[in-house]
Order: C-alpha cells, then sequence, then structure tokens
C-alpha cells in the first residue's frame, strides 16, 4: 500500500479538534460535565447540551472495525499514491469511538476486518505553517 | 393516505454522458419543467411552486425563464445528496396538501460537464469540520464512503460480491429496454462485472453510478384539479423522510454503522401507508453504489440482512419473473444519473402503464432516495 502525498489535506487546527490533532496522543473529547466522550470532537454534548470540555487519552491499541482500498485516484494529486487502505478502528477503551486512518505499510492479503492495530504518528504541515499529528495505524507489535 | 397531492406530469431532457449536453444544466432544468407541465395538460402559469434537493437553479431563475405565475411556495431539503429526491416529493405534498400552493414543481437537473463532479475531491489542502477526520486519509468520495460502510455490511451479514453484482446487472438488464438510457445497447454480463476494475473496494466500477448530465422534473397538484387534466393522476400515498437519533454523525461514528440510514423511514413510511413491503411488486432504489442498495432494501423491511444474497440472487431484482424488480427504467446505473430523480418519474411511469419493463398491474410503486447519505426518504406513489 502506498502513501498520500505529504502535503495532501491537512486540517485546519480549531480549539474543538486541537487536543486530538497535536498532542500526538488518542485525547478523545470528553464533555466536562456528564463525562460522555464524542468523535469527531463537536460544539455541544450530544448528551447532556453542556458546551465545555477536556479530554481523555485511550490506550493507543485496536481492532480494525471495516476498511477500503481505495484504487481510483479521487484527485490528481493522488495518483501517484495509488492503491491506499483506509481503515476505520475502534478503539478498545472505549468501542465507540472509531477514528479514520491509513495503513500505508500493510499488505492487502494481511488487511482484514478483526485485525489488532496500534497508532503512529505522521507529521503534516497546516497552511498556517503549524504543525498537525494525525494518527495512523499499523499491526499491534503484540496481537492480544 | 396522509399525503394528498397527486402528480398531474411527468418530463425530463435527454440525458447526456457528462460533458456532452450541448444545453447548459439551466436550460436542461428548463426543458424537464416545461415537459412535465405540458404532460400534465398545465399551462406554464399555472405554476405557483418549486421544490428540490441540492439543486443550483434557483426557482427566481426558473420562474422568470419559464413566465409561470405568481410563486407561492419554494423549498428545499437538507442534506448531502441524492437522499433528498424523495423528501423533496413529500415537501411539495405537504405544500399543495396544507395549500400554500396548487400547483408545484419538483425537479432536479444536474450537469456535471459543466460543475463538479461527484466522483472527484475537490480540492483538499486543508480540511474542516467532520472532513478533517477524513480527507486527509484520502477518504473523500462518496464511493469511498460507502466503501466503508459496504465493507462491513458485507462481513457482517455475509452479503456476497455475487449480490452486489445483481444490483447492477439488474440495473443494466433494465437500461436494454429502454432507448432513453445511456446504457440502451451495452449490455453487462456478471463476468464483465467481476472482471472491471476496483475503484474503493469492495466496488468494482460497475458498482459505480456514472456522471452525467440531463434534468428530470414532475408536478403535484390537487386531486381535484388533476381529475381534470389529460393524465390519469397517480397518487402519493404515503413519504417518509427521517433519521435516527445521531444517523450520520461524522467520519463513521453514528451508533447504527454501516445503515442506509432507513431504519426511521421504513417504520414512519408503512405507518402512514398502511401497507407492507410483501405488498409491494416492483420498486425504485436510488444507487450510488450496489451495495447501499443492499442495505436499503433489508432496512425497508424487504428481508432481513442475512437473507438479502437468497432474496436478489439468480435474477431476483430484474424484470420480468424477480421477485423485487427495481429500477426498471435502468436507474442511476443504466438510464442516467439523474441524482435519483429519474428513479421518482420511473415510479409515475410503472403506475401509468408506461414503463419499457412494465410490471403486470402494478398499483404501487415505492421510490427510495440516495442511501447512505442521512436524512434519507422514501415515497410511495399509487394508482389513484
Amino acid at each position: 500500500m502506498a502513501t498520500l502525498p505529504v502535503d495532501w489535506a491537512t486540517p485546519e487546527v480549531t480549539p474543538t479538534n486541537r487536543e486530538w490533532f497535536t498532542s500526538g496522543t488518542l485525547a478523545v473529547q470528553r464533555c466536562t460535565s456528564c463525562s460522555t466522550l464524542q468523535h469527531p470532537p463537536e460544539e455541544v454534548c450530544p448528551r447532556c447540551g453542556h458546551t465545555e470540555f477536556d479530554h481523555r487519552v485511550l490506550a493507543p491499541i485496536g481492532t480494525v472495525y471495516s476498511y477500503t482500498i481505495a484504487h481510483y485516484p479521487a484527485h490528481p494529486d493522488l495518483a501517484d499514491s495509488v492503491p491506499y487502505a483506509v481503515v476505520l478502528v475502534s478503539l478498545d477503551e472505549a468501542p465507540e469511538v472509531r477514528v479514520v486512518g491509513n495503513m500505508p505499510g500493510i499488505d492487502p492479503a494481511d488487511l482484514s476486518i478483526g485485525l489488532r492495530v496500534e497508532p503512529y504518528w505522521e507529521e503534516r504541515t497546516a497552511e498556517d505553517g503549524s504543525a498537525v499529528l494525525l494518527p495512523q495505524w499499523r499491526p499491534a507489535a503484540v496481537p492480544r | 393516505m396522509h399525503g394528498s397531492a397527486v402528480v398531474a406530469g411527468v418530463g425530463e431532457s435527454t440525458y447526456f454522458k457528462r460533458g456532452q449536453s450541448p444545453q447548459s444544466e439551466f436550460q436542461l432544468a428548463c426543458t424537464a419543467i416545461r415537459k412535465a407541465v405540458e404532460d400534465a395538460g398545465l399551462k406554464l402559469q399555472d405554476v405557483d411552486g418549486f421544490v428540490s434537493y441540492t439543486d443550483r437553479n434557483e426557482p427566481v431563475r426558473l420562474s422568470a425563464a419559464l413566465g409561470t405565475g405568481d410563486l407561492n411556495f419554494t423549498a428545499q431539503s437538507f442534506g448531502g445528496g441524492g437522499n433528498g429526491a424523495a423528501a423533496a416529493v413529500t415537501i411539495a405534498d405537504a405544500a399543495v396538501t396544507a395549500g400554500y400552493a396548487n400547483c408545484v414543481v419538483v425537479y432536479r437537473a444536474i450537469a456535471q460537464g459543466e460543475f463538479e463532479r461527484y466522483g472527484q475531491a475537490p480540492s483538499t489542502r486543508s480540511s474542516r469540520g467532520a472532513a478533517s477526520f477524513t480527507h486527509p486519509y484520502g477518504m473523500m468520495t462518496a464511493a469511498q464512503i460507502c466503501a466503508m460502510q459496504t465493507m462491513r455490511y458485507m462481513q457482517k451479514h455475509g452479503v456476497s460480491q455475487d449480490s452486489l453484482a445483481e444490483v447492477a446487472l439488474a440495473s443494466n438488464a433494465h437500461a436494454q429496454r429502454n432507448p432513453r438510457a445511456l446504457r440502451y445497447g451495452t449490455p453487462l454480463t456478471r463476468e464483465q462485472y467481476h472482471a472491471s476494475r476496483w475503484i474503493a473496494e469492495p466496488f468494482h466500477l460497475y458498482d459505480c453510478c456514472p456522471e452525467n448530465d440531463g434534468a428530470a422534473a414532475i408536478v403535484l397538484t390537487t386531486p381535484e384539479r388533476g381529475a381534470d387534466l389529460q393524465r390519469t393522476p397517480v397518487a402519493i400515498v404515503a413519504g417518509a423522510h427521517g433519521l435516527e437519533h445521531l444517523g450520520g454523525v461524522g467520519a463513521f461514528n453514528e451508533p447504527g454503522f454501516p445503515t442506509a440510514h432507513y431504519r426511521q423511514v421504513e417504520r414512519t413510511l408503512w405507518s402512514r401507508a398502511g401497507v407492507r413491503p410483501k405488498d409491494i411488486k416492483v420498486a425504485q432504489f436510488y444507487e450510488n453504489f450496489t451495495g447501499p442498495v443492499l442495505i436499503a432494501i433489508a432496512e425497508m423491511g424487504f428481508c432481513e440482512p442475512e437473507e438479502l444474497n437468497d432474496f436478489v440472487a439468480n435474477g431476483g431484482l430484474q424484470w420480468p419473473g424477480g421477485r423485487l424488480p427495481i429500477n426498471t427504467s435502468g436507474g442511476n446505473l443504466g438510464e442516467g444519473y439523474i441524482h435519483g430523480f429519474e428513479n421518482v418519474v420511473e415510479a409515475i411511469r410503472q403506475l401509468r402503464g408506461d414503463s419499457t419493463c412494465q410490471v403486470d398491474d402494478a398499483e404501487l410503486c415505492l421510490s427510495v432516495s440516495g442511501p447512505s447519505f442521512g436524512p434519507g426518504s422514501a415515497v410511495l406513489f399509487g394508482r389513484a
């Protein structure tokens, strides 16, 4: 599987998503009133309507919940990057939280739903020059 | 019966492959609307309302260009795409039923040669909102999003690749009987399906709708007025558009994932209609991609997810003889991708006896709009 270009789309960091995209951890948004986790982070808690949040750092381990292998480059900048794998990872400590990422090193024959995976962080540069840390995925070193 | 408006006329432009329309998108819209009004035996001056979904051809321009009467009602449904086709019909129905307007055009025009292509990602140097969690990973297009849903659904419920093929083969087979269809004269075999290149696994090329240019429209009015017009009116038996709580939240984090967003629509529609899926002999299911059609068939109550392989096997979706013929004009995949509004027009044709794959004695025809992107919507038409 190929990797995407280093200057490919990069998130615009906002107060709402800053912790997720800059901490280098799986820092999931948590409501300070009712402790509900929400991913992707939003501006209002879906359970209690509260608007202030902190974060819970989840353990860096999960399971592939779904995936696709993109063969068609939907943008000219990706012409040399196909095929690439996009995975959806369910995290062990909060299975309802699902995280999208790539698995650049995986052989397609080894990619399946249920695969145990762990994150690493890819650095990209946002339009304003700041560093963004994107979680990416690889097979877990110690499969459970 | 909740809705009380009737469909008095239908019209469409010629459908074109992307970029081959000699007319602009706005001109295509005007052509389809003129034909629908003419088909009804109405005058353009009778039109006093417009409803659409994700359409950029504003009623202000349409009214001026077409010479309609004064406008009493305009609206558009929310949502990202073809999920709004039936929703637009229900909004128009509500307007006519409540008396806000008397003669409402529901339309969709799309020219992917003139405007953006749905199969291409926009320039995404920077991404915002929920897209920040998907675009940086090259997860951008509807094909990729629906592939992620379908892959999990297939694994969870044991749905086979051959069942995806059945959707593509049904639409293509029906297109072979419809001279208006863009795939007319270009049959597809099961072998060609499986041999076609991957777009985003589990979708092959023939799992994916094409990019086309064209427009389609219908005209709604009151039953009283419809009774005096030149065509036998078609009734709107029931419509529904809705979404489960937390359905569609970003980056595949909705509790019901993988879903085509039809669970709420299913409950509402059949309850309002007073009939059940077993009463339906023909249906139109918007095919953005084959996988979501299968999910929608199950979520609309035609079978359990684990029964899908048997339900669609061996031409189960094909006219004649299939247990549920769908997309009898060829649909998005075979007739033309007019954002699913060609499927609404085909539902009307079935009830007028005008389809090129006419189901004998069709009394009801279900039209299910774009699956996978919420809110979902569906409308059940019937002989008046």
